[in-house]
């Protein structure tokens, strides 16, 4: 029973572990499977999972454990039920970025931040996981890689496939 | 570059910044670049539904707790060997303040709510609040115990002589009229008492006896109570002789002897013969004890 502040059952070390790694992993498997509440459910059971066998999983393993048992979560779960990805409620817009746009473009925002929606819910999964994490997590292609686990040149091909599907789902707006 | 098949992240190139300066002016004249200059600068507005990290981290501690079914106990190997004295298992199960005491000669186990262990030696009383347990480790204690804590938040011993506080660890608490003495065995402990705050890490022990306090080091894993020897280290005898008092339930007339004097030596818990002859011959003290066995008398 040593006490040891790196051990993924110290309890302080588990807190700032979830406090630094739950809104991503809740991020990505809303990406992936298309529902925000379901995905903050699946945080928690992962997160249940990894402090009950905290003695097994060492802190630097506990990232990669977590995305695992939520990744395999998410799929038995969508196996069962086609879920089609749903934005209305969960996705929302900052005020601020926009702004200082030409007041046609402001005209045109509603309508077109619409169908930007409607066009990234379409996005094939992978596209739609990359692309969303780079624009809302502003995570880097590296570590967007990391998370899934694939080189970054695979990365920048879905980042660009994305655009090129968006582009051609939004049309001339 | 937009249309070239070869070149399958040129987007990526650009959203990055990565592009040449060829490459940029290339692509700003082309007739797609508004358009994706759009879907950035729309994209970049988005944002996701707020998530609350401290709410959701409580929501998990609570389900956490409600996966835990009941205490287990167990029974460590040492005690085995404990079979002469009578082991009673303290189970705490219905009232929030719970208290545990032991009588003469008696040790007890008591499992915590979070799993962390209290060994009570004779004559010893400790008691803590089950229902603010998550939020708060503390036991209140009088007399001598032995905890081994399980990691988490701070875990808090309060005597009338002083505050022992840890995370996780193995150490010995003994509190009485003026003796207040800890004994680290692993981990590290903070103690407090009304003149210092000392640091012990594990096979340091500190002592405080009225008003001198000194630390000393030891090589032992457990306390020697637990397995049935009271040991002494420099120690006035009259504490010597109040050990042995609540190990055998007898009373010691000492008349006219200086308590004061020092004693370093060890007496057995399961054996009255052995204890008395241990420590009064080591002190050149003649005794007799009663017929019903409850008195000493010290013949100096």
């Amino acid at each position: 029973m040593s006490e040891n502040n790196n051990s993924t059952c110290n309890e302080k070390a588990f807190d700032q572990f979830f406090k630094s790694h739950s809104k991503l992993l809740r991020n990505y498997l809303y990406y992936k499977f298309g529902d925000l509440d379901q995905a903050e459910d699946i945080v928690q059971d992962a997160f249940i999972k990894l402090w009950s066998n905290c003695a097994k999983v060492p802190l630097d393993k506990a990232k990669s454990y977590v995305y695992t048992i939520a990744t395999n979560l998410g799929i038995s779960i969508t196996r069962h039920q086609k879920v089609k990805f749903k934005y209305q409620d969960y996705v929302i817009q900052r005020n601020t970025d926009v702004n200082n746009e030409s007041p046609e473009f402001i005209a045109l925002e509603k309508e077109y931040m619409e169908k930007l929606k409607n066009a990234i819910a379409a996005l094939p999964e992978r596209q739609r996981e990359v692309f969303l994490l780079s624009r809302i997590d502003k995570k880097t292609y590296k570590e967007i890689a990391e998370l899934s686990n694939v080189s970054v040149k695979a990365i920048e091909k879905l980042m660009h496939k994305a655009l090129v599907t968006l582009r051609k789902k939004i049309g001339n707006i | 570059m937009l249309n070239d098949k070869k070149d399958d992240i040129f987007l990526s190139r650009w959203v990055n910044g990565e592009l040449s300066k060829e490459e940029l002016s290339e692509f700003q004249s082309h007739p797609e670049y508004q358009h994706y200059v759009k879907i950035m600068a729309g994209a970049d507005a988005l944002d996701l539904k707020n998530y609350d990290i401290e709410k959701e981290l409580s929501k998990l501690k609570s389900k956490r707790r409600d996966n835990k079914s009941g205490s287990i106990i167990k029974l460590w190997p040492y005690f085995a060997a404990a079979a002469s004295i009578a082991i009673i298992l303290g189970l705490f199960l219905f009232t929030p303040n719970k208290s545990f005491s032991t009588h003469y000669g008696e040790k007890l186990i008591v499992i915590l709510p979070d799993g962390s262990e209290m060994t009570l030696n004779a004559k010893s009383v400790a008691s803590f609040n089950k229902d603010d347990w998550d939020k708060n480790r503390a036991v209140k204690l009088e007399g001598e115990a032995f905890f081994k804590v399980k990691k988490g938040s701070k875990f808090t011993v309060i005597t009338d002589n002083g505050k022992v506080s840890v995370l996780g660890t193995q150490f010995n608490v003994h509190s009485q009229s003026y003796l207040f003495e800890v004994n680290c065995f692993e981990g590290k402990v903070s103690v407090i008492n009304n003149e210092n705050k000392e640091i012990l890490t594990a096979g340091n022990a500190y002592r405080n006896l009225g008003k001198t306090s000194e630390k000393w080091t030891f090589s032992t894993s457990t306390p020697s109570w637990l397995t049935n020897t009271s040991s002494f280290r420099s120690i006035p005898i009259r504490y010597v002789f109040k050990e042995l008092e609540e190990q055998y339930n007898i009373q010691i007339k000492e008349e006219g002897l200086n308590l004061g004097y020092k004693y370093t030596g060890t007496f057995p818990n399961d054996n009255i013969q052995v204890a008395l002859k241990t420590v009064f011959s080591t002190l050149g003290i003649e005794y007799s004890l009663s017929e019903d066995g409850k008195t000493v008398v010290l013949e100096k």
